[in-house]
């Protein structure tokens, strides 16, 4: 096994289009070691991304806030953005916090993965890059399966970027505070103009989006009836499974209550407050 | 391609600052940090369970931060500052946390003691005087097994209330040179 610590962006990309797929890139560590550890991965070289300048930037434009793939979830949390910093810091305990980067969080592309169902929530954009160039896409459209993505071999994730003018709220339902695996994770947001997008995980095989729910909710004002509908909507467009965290059943319910619930949250706040909402994480 | 920056088993020299020391060791680039403070560097106070990042025993200080180090590549703490429970002492003079932890029997059987302790002393740097729910989510990612936690709790929050905890202050700065 070789271990590269590359200096530069362009350095990291082209030793990962050399050295191939089983060459992996490393910066918080904290899935890829214990996948190591466990087993489940096979590494014959680490590309070391933790100390390459300019990948762990916050660079704030306009309307958006574009966060570079070695950010930390620690860095989030004091970021503003309700929904981000509320996923952010229910992720492990402070620990895997500091360390966790925004990058691994969706190149692990977990459907359980709190910090990717809230992006999805914010309509984030995902940049990679490669030795071929860049590109960009949705987030939502970025994962394609658990712990699968649109990734090619050679690429890495560059950076996130989201808008900072939408009023957003997670929530996160689990079996403790702290270093626990969600059983049911959702986030909410709502534009200027009045669009809602809406995120959920563990309830299907990648950070969902409920289409057809935010469609019901387009152009309309939130009101209870209308809310009530899109969460029900969200409901039956989820595939939960059963497993030892919580069965299929209640996953499929709690979708709906907290659907409706981040809904009304957003329908009751002024946007002045848009980036304090209130919520707690009992 | 160039080599000039890889590194090839089985032995590769770094340099870390350990407890405000620096030191030299050879790791093989396949171990984590949590291997080269315990199997190298006999650093044996910093204790591992889990080893994947849920129990919190292996907590030090990378560049003042808490992290896991059964988590981090031993070659990605080159060059860089770590701080252990070895360092939270001077000499035998505890640090305020440290005798706060004596005082109020949050000690058990102990094994989790070295993590909590280095956690602690990182939540009170970054807040001197925390709340209870301020030390509960501080030490959220530290598990014990023996106390049920209010003991613990209880010494972090006295030591808190001693002032400007100087021990504590003391150690815990050591992760910023």
């Amino acid at each position: 096994m070789i271990y590269h610590r590359p200096q530069s962006i362009d350095e990291a990309l082209a030793l990962k289009s050399s050295l191939g797929q089983r060459a992996r890139f490393i910066a918080g560590g904290t899935d890829l070691v214990v996948g190591i550890r466990k087993g489940r991965t096979t590494v014959d070289s680490f590309v070391d991304l933790s100390r390459v300048p300019g990948l762990a930037g916050l660079t704030r434009a306009g309307d958006t806030l574009r966060i570079g793939a070695a950010c930390t979830h620690a860095q989030l949390e004091r970021e503003g953005i309700t929904a981000l910093a509320q996923a952010c810091e229910t992720v492990g305990g402070p620990q895997i916090r500091n360390m966790g980067t925004l990058g691994g969080q969706v190149g692990t592309a977990s459907p359980a993965g709190d910090v990717s169902v809230a992006l999805i929530a914010l309509d984030a954009v995902v940049e990679l890059a490669s030795v071929r160039g860049t590109r960009s896409m949705p987030l939502a459209d970025f994962f394609v399966g658990p712990g699968r993505t649109s990734l090619e071999p050679d690429e890495m994730v560059l950076s996130v970027t989201v808008p900072t003018n939408r009023k957003s709220v997670f929530y996160k339902i689990g079996k403790r505070d702290a270093v626990a695996i969600s059983v049911v994770v959702a986030a909410a947001s709502v534009s200027p103009s009045g669009d809602v997008a809406v995120g959920l995980g563990c309830v299907a095989p990648v950070p969902f989006r409920p289409r057809k729910s935010e469609q019901m909710l387009r152009g309309h004002p939130l009101t209870s009836e209308r809310i009530d509908a899109a969460a029900a909507m969200a409901a039956s467009e989820v595939s939960p499974i059963s497993d030892h965290r919580g069965g299929a059943t209640y996953r499929r319910a709690m979708v709906e209550t907290l659907t409706r619930r981040l809904l009304r949250t957003l329908a009751d706040t002024p946007y002045e407050g848009l980036l304090s909402v209130a919520m707690s994480h009992s | 391609m160039s080599e000039s920056n890889a590194l090839h088993p089985e032995r590769v020299a770094m340099t870390l600052v350990l407890n405000g020391h620096s030191v030299s060791v050879e790791v093989d680039p396949r171990e984590t940090l949590f291997d080269t403070l315990r199997e190298r560097l006999r650093a044996t106070g910093t204790k591992g369970a889990c080893l994947g990042g849920e129990c919190g025993s292996c907590t030090i200080l990378l560049d003042g931060e808490p992290v896991t180090a059964c988590l981090v590549m031993a070659l990605q703490a080159d060059g860089r500052a770590v701080d252990t429970v070895e360092g939270l002492a001077e000499g035998e003079q505890l640090s305020a946390l440290q005798a706060a932890f004596v005082q109020a029997g949050a000690v058990q059987c102990g094994y989790c003691t070295p993590g909590l302790l280095v956690a602690a002393t990182a939540l009170l740097r970054k807040n001197p005087k925390p709340t209870e729910q301020d030390v509960r989510r501080g030490l959220a990612g530290n598990l014990c097994r023996c106390t049920g936690y209010g003991k613990i709790i209880e010494a972090v929050l006295n030591a808190s209330q001693q002032g400007d905890a100087q021990g504590t202050q003391k150690s815990a700065l050591r992760g910023k040179r």
